[in-house]
């Protein structure tokens, strides 16, 4: 049987961002050694490749468009991102008018060029009434706006114990938690003060509240 | 409101160079930059070595040493690992001592290397430990001219990466630079007029001013392709990302403190 990568088949949209879908058609057979590579290849075809094309191999821009991909060519518009012009074309076409309920899992944002990441990070901050994680190998994160009080549930079997409160683009003045081992209570947060990192989930469920939005960050366990 | 003091920055370390340099005497010994190089628990970026041999103070925190002692000599495969391995030996390994490989701590220990075993301090990052450290035991005559490089601070564990950039707003009377393979980072305190020399053979084109943790009202820049013309800055709105550096000289003023960063040519 065959054992599907674990977006893969979940996903309802599937959207390569520029040189993302040179990572898909590369990557994607690596991490299905088992699997013939054409099949792997037309199993995990994206919906859209989106940007501005500056990445993207050109033959495997060709070779997905033939298995049915949208081209979404964006290279006039040099203002947003290429995550930023992805998370809007998928909000434009969720199925669905009612946003509550889409997730929209990102692989690929953090690390490698800072300024990426950060623009990758601000991404949240612009769509903050969806539900967007970013993912490496490493770790997860997404925002708590300040609108609501947060109650994560840790899945303590793929993710944990590390984690952290990030007040990324503004202090938090009031933050308070519980399930942490070192818990905030009504405390300041701030770069060049104190930012909750190297914190560790206590329980299987945390709650948050602040007065900032916050960067709540985990773990993934290898 | 008088003028505020200009600060300048280069990244004149990351040129090649063919013998690491003799170190200056006399007068130009009192104004002459001093480095140190801090190794964080990642893998060594490929300039790892270069900045090494420029260092005058190698620490590494604690599973850095790992990465020490089994990077360099891939980094150098031309060169016997043992020789590698004692001649890029730290001067001391710090922090909680729960990553580095009691074989690697006991290697670099016979070979004088000082350990320092802060593991009852829980309140600081290893970096926040090693930064403190170095400003303690400064190579030079003072910490005036030095510049701190940090190794192994970015990527990885996002919360890690954070509080790392927590250090730089902490300590930011300090210069200390975070480099990966893709990037390097500095801190632009709100305080100062800043004057940034771009070595185009290894830095560049694209480059990146961010609001972090606080917004920015007005920050006017020079010398890029997108200029900031006091024009504020802030998560949830603008930041600027992908820009570009277009002259040899980079000129920012801002209300508030920013994070510069400039990507690393591949060839570096």
């Amino acid at each position: 049987p065959l054992r599907p990568s674990p977006l893969g088949p979940r996903a309802q949209v599937r959207v390569c961002a520029d040189g993302g879908a040179n990572r898909v058609f590369d990557g994607m057979p690596e991490l299905l050694p088992g699997h013939a590579r054409d099949d792997v290849r037309s199993r995990y075809k994206p919906d859209v490749i989106k940007g501005d094309m500056d990445s993207v191999r050109p033959e495997v821009k060709e070779y997905y468009s033939n298995l049915g991909t949208k081209i979404a060519d964006q290279s006039h518009d040099q203002d947003t991102t290429d995550l930023h012009k992805c998370v809007a074309f998928i909000t434009d076409n969720s199925p669905g008018s009612d946003k509550s309920n889409l997730c929209i899992l990102v692989l690929g944002a953090l690390g490698g060029r800072f300024d990426h990441e950060m623009g990758n990070i601000n991404v949240l901050h612009l769509f903050p009434n969806i539900k967007i994680v970013l993912l490496s190998d490493d770790c997860l994160i997404f925002l708590l706006p300040r609108t609501h009080t947060h109650s994560i549930h840790i899945e303590r079997s793929v993710e944990g114990p590390h984690c952290g409160l990030i007040p990324v683009g503004t202090p938090s003045t009031s933050t308070t938690t519980t399930g942490l081992r070192w818990n905030l209570d009504n405390t300041h947060m701030s770069f060049g003060g104190l930012i909750s990192t190297s914190n560790i989930v206590d329980e299987d469920q945390v709650m948050v509240t602040s007065d900032s939005d916050l960067i709540w960050t985990i773990s993934l366990r290898h | 409101m008088p003028p505020l003091p200009t600060m300048t920055h280069s990244s004149s370390f990351l040129l090649p160079s063919s013998s690491p340099p003799a170190p200056p005497t006399g007068a130009d010994a009192e104004n002459a930059v001093s480095y140190a190089v801090v190794v964080l628990n990642q893998r060594l970026p490929r300039f790892a070595p270069l900045l090494w041999t420029r260092a005058r103070l190698r620490v590494c925190a604690d599973g850095g040493a790992n990465r020490v002692f089994d990077g360099m000599p891939d980094l150098l495969p031309g060169e016997d690992p043992d020789e590698v391995r004692v001649r890029y030996k730290p001067d001391a390994i710090e922090g909680d001592m729960d990553s580095v490989r009691p074989e690697v701590k006991e290697y670099y220990s016979s070979l004088g290397t000082q350990i320092i075993d802060d593991s009852p301090d829980q309140d600081t990052t290893d970096l926040n430990k090693c930064i403190s450290f170095i400003t303690r035991n400064p190579p030079g005559p003072d910490n005036s001219n030095l510049f701190i490089l940090v190794l192994g601070a970015l990527g990885g564990r996002f919360d890690h990466e954070m509080g790392n950039i927590n250090v730089l707003h902490r300590f930011s009377n300090t210069r200390i630079i975070l480099l990966s393979d893709d990037s390097s980072i500095f801190l632009l305190p709100k305080t100062h007029s800043h004057e940034i020399h771009i070595e185009r053979s290894v830095e560049g084109p694209h480059c990146g001013l961010i609001p972090m943790g606080a917004p920015s009202s007005s920050s006017t820049t020079t010398g890029l392709r997108w200029n900031l013309d006091n024009t504020s800055m802030n998560f949830g709105g603008l930041l600027s990302t992908s820009n570009i550096v277009e002259e040899e000289i980079v000129t920012v003023t801002s209300d508030s403190d920013l994070i510069w960063t400039i990507s690393l040519r591949k060839h570096t």
